[in-house]
């Protein structure tokens, strides 16, 4: 297990290289995100543990960042003042370029991995905008109407999106769809705030979410509101789930109970015939010592790498496959 | 509240707030609060205790009522939003000027508002927003109407052939009474049935009149009346419901004609009564009561408006009501009273049903078969009934709702927090 101090910084998101295998982005801010500076880590996994390669301070706390899929230097963070900045890590302390459109935080980012020219935003404004990193101003807005915690590119689709916010619900946009609304799915999946999604690499209708209510739902988009499985577990909300990219019934999920928990949704086991069925905890990671808020699998090399990052201001790297025994 | 502040609290219910119901519950800086809420007396049209008295002057009196019961400061007050429908010209005129009277000084803007029978609420609602936006900081969501002067055949303008010619357009100008008797026999609403809600609905205010569960929320007004069988000009002081007549039951209003239509199941016994009256609630920031020092009584969650068919205008709630279920999470078993307003026996007796409300928690001190509906007051004449009903009995969350002429809908939820 490495690990990194993001001194003076606590953790909300951390992401692996889509470009080099041992590049990790730490979106980090002072004063646990309530007030204060932000600061972008570009750490390097060497021989020799994890180094700081470089960071950018910000002046409003980072909630999230995302690596471009264009060009392997560039990432863009979500920032509490409402803008989104898109920095060059060849370059030294400014962003390259900056938007300000949202009116609130900023609090997800997402690219798009199919057409690479395109990322989305989402905001406590109650909106989710599309944006391309050579326009000065957003492609599109989206309306949500309520604080929308996160948004999230469907993996092989360069249109799909759906964002998830504090009315409980998930929405599915799609983009080819007629202005204003795009929606094309609309689904409640928890009676409290949600907080964090992903697309399953594997299944494309897949998707899981989580929030306040601490259950991690898996759903089906070709049978909407029909949860498939709930994952129980955490003590407190959970702020961030990831599927593996090597292992699709697997996902990683980082919570305020302080740990980065393992779980299948049961869909790999052959055995299991009725959907719901076949859901449980696989290990947990323990190492944090404060709200884990950030966690994302490495897509280089051996399966089973992943990093998290969390309010003890430390990212951690370590190797799933060690939580959860010899697959 | 500021960015830190924001930003603490919604982590605070991330960490806390797991159910919906919890996280309505919860307290926070920038919730919008009631410090005070009352009403006037509700009095019948041409007969009752307001017969004599302009709608503006019943206002006053409910200004002067918030002034007082609150000890707000009157400059404090930036806005002042009056529902009214039938007031002609709007009513904007005299109720700055009713607002004068009262008490509050130039620097306290005012205006009318009418969405038809839920312009109260709206006012309240348009107040609460304009809190929430940072365009005011203090105000006043206000209702008033005075039947016995405004209300008759002018009360709808001529329609242009242009609106006539559409058919959709033109039912807006249907008489409530006739559509509300269509809707009633296309819905299978039996008499029977409708008369036992509003047979239920007398029986409930006349207990609750007589109980004293009225006196909170009602502020006594002085006013001129002239007896009707003397002749004699007198000052009387309004402060009880005149429109609820005591002993009644299904079995008498059984017996009362139809009044739309021979064969018809509507009549004078099972509907709102035509009735003066006014209401106000005085509404704010958390963080600003706190400062000022001022009592809250109950906040105001959010509202929902929907529209339906015209004709149909009578399943309003029904529409309305989900609305606000869907954007709060919550459940008809999380809210502990409905007040929906009785425009028709028919029509709430519907939406109840459909929705599928225990119907021991609709209207617990009756509604306004008996003791009317003053078309402009009633949403606001509501937040101070329920706000203090949810008071005396111990419970947390309520809703307004009522149906809305021309074909809509709207809803309020609220929490009591005495």
């Amino acid at each position: 297990m490495l690990s990194f101090r993001t001194t003076g910084f606590n953790g909300y998101a951390v992401k692996y290289s889509p470009f080099f295998d041992n590049r990790i982005a730490c979106a980090a801010s002072a004063n646990f995100g309530l007030v204060g500076n932000g600061r972008l880590y570009i750490l390097a996994l060497t021989p020799q543990g994890i180094v700081c390669e470089k960071f950018f301070d910000t002046q409003d706390s980072l909630f999230d960042v995302a690596f471009s899929e264009s060009n392997a230097n560039q990432l863009a963070v979500a920032s509490g003042d409402g803008s989104i900045k898109l920095f060059d890590a060849t370059l030294n302390e400014f962003p390259i370029r900056q938007w300000r459109e949202h009116t609130r935080e900023v609090f997800s980012l997402s690219w798009n991995l199919v057409d690479k020219s395109i990322f989305a935003s989402s905001s406590w404004d109650g909106s989710v905008k599309i944006w391309n990193p050579t326009a000065p101003q957003s492609l599109r807005n989206i309306y949500i109407g309520s604080c929308t915690y996160s948004v999230q590119f469907q993996p092989s689709s360069p249109t799909v999106l759906s964002a998830v916010s504090s009315d409980g619900f998930m929405r599915v946009f799609d983009l080819r769809a007629p202005e204003p609304s795009a929606e094309i799915a609309k689904t409640r999946v928890s009676p409290g705030e949600v907080l964090t999604q992903d697309w399953n690499k594997y299944r494309p209708e897949v998707i899981a979410t989580a929030g306040v209510d601490r259950a991690i739902r898996v759903w089906d988009l070709k049978m909407p509101g029909a949860c498939q499985t709930e994952l129980v577990g955490h003590e407190y909300a959970v702020r961030r789930v990831a599927w593996s990219p090597h292992w699709q019934d697997v996902i990683l999920s980082a919570s305020y109970d302080m740990s980065v928990r393992v779980w299948t949704d049961g869909s790999a086991s052959s055995a299991v015939a009725v959907p719901g069925t076949g859901g449980r905890m696989m290990g947990v990671m323990d190492r944090h010592t404060e709200f884990v808020a950030g966690v994302d699998w490495c897509l280089f090399g051996g399966e089973g790498w992943a990093a998290s990052t969390g309010w003890d201001e430390m990212v951690w790297v370590w190797d799933v496959g060690g939580i959860i025994g010899s697959r | 509240m500021s960015g830190a502040v924001s930003r603490l609290s919604n982590l605070t219910s991330q960490l806390s707030g797991s159910s919906p119901r919890e996280r309505i519950l919860q307290k926070n800086p920038d919730d919008i609060v009631v410090t005070c809420a009352l009403r006037s007396a509700m009095t019948k049209g041409g007969k009752g205790g307001f017969k004599d008295t302009h709608a503006a002057d019943i206002l006053a009196g409910v200004f002067q009522g918030i002034i007082k019961k609150s000890g707000i400061d009157p400059k404090l007050v930036d806005d002042i939003s009056v529902g009214n429908v039938l007031a002609p010209g709007g009513g904007a005129t005299e109720f700055r000027a009713a607002a004068l009277v009262a008490g509050f000084p130039v620097s306290t803007a005012v205006k009318a508002t009418n969405r038809q029978c839920s312009s109260g609420l709206q006012a309240c609602v348009d107040i609460a927003s304009a809190i929430a936006a940072g365009v005011i900081d203090i105000g006043i969501g206000a209702g008033v109407e005075s039947m016995s002067n405004n209300y008759g055949p002018d009360a709808v303008s001529e329609f242009s052939e242009l609106l006539n010619g559409v058919k959709l357009a033109k039912d807006c100008k249907v008489p409530m009474g006739v559509l509300s008797e269509q809707m009633a026999k296309d819905r299978h609403i039996a008499r029977k049935n409708q008369d036992a809600f509003a047979a239920k609905s007398y029986q409930k205010a006349e207990a609750a009149q007589k109980a004293g569960l009225f006196d909170e929320e009602i502020w006594p007004i002085e006013v001129d009346f002239e007896d009707p069988k003397s002749g004699e000009k007198k000052r009387i002081t309004v402060s009880k419901d005149d429109g609820i007549r005591y002993g009644m039951n299904e079995e008498a209003l059984s017996k009362i004609r139809p009044a739309f239509a021979k064969d018809g199941s509507i009549h004078a016994g099972n509907a709102s009564q035509i009735s003066d009256g006014a209401a106000a609630v005085l509404l704010m920031k958390r963080s600003t009561a706190e400062k000022l020092g001022q009592k809250i009584i109950g906040k105001f969650v959010t509202a929902s408006v929907a529209g339906v068919e015209p004709l149909l205008m009578g399943i309003g709630p029904w529409a309305s009501i989900p609305k606000l279920f869907e954007k709060t999470g919550l459940t008809k078993d999380d809210v502990d009273i409905f007040e929906i307003n009785e425009a028709f026996a028919s029509q709430c007796l519907w939406c109840a049903n459909e929705l599928g409300l225990d119907e021991k928690k609709i209207n617990p001190k009756g509604g306004a078969i008996a003791f009317g509906h003053p078309l402009g007051c009633t949403g606001a004449r509501q937040v101070s009934t329920l706000l203090t009903e949810l008071k005396r009995t111990h419970q947390k969350i309520g809703l307004t709702s009522m149906c809305i002429g021309t074909g809509m809908g709207m809803a309020a939820l609220w929490v009591s927090e005495d």
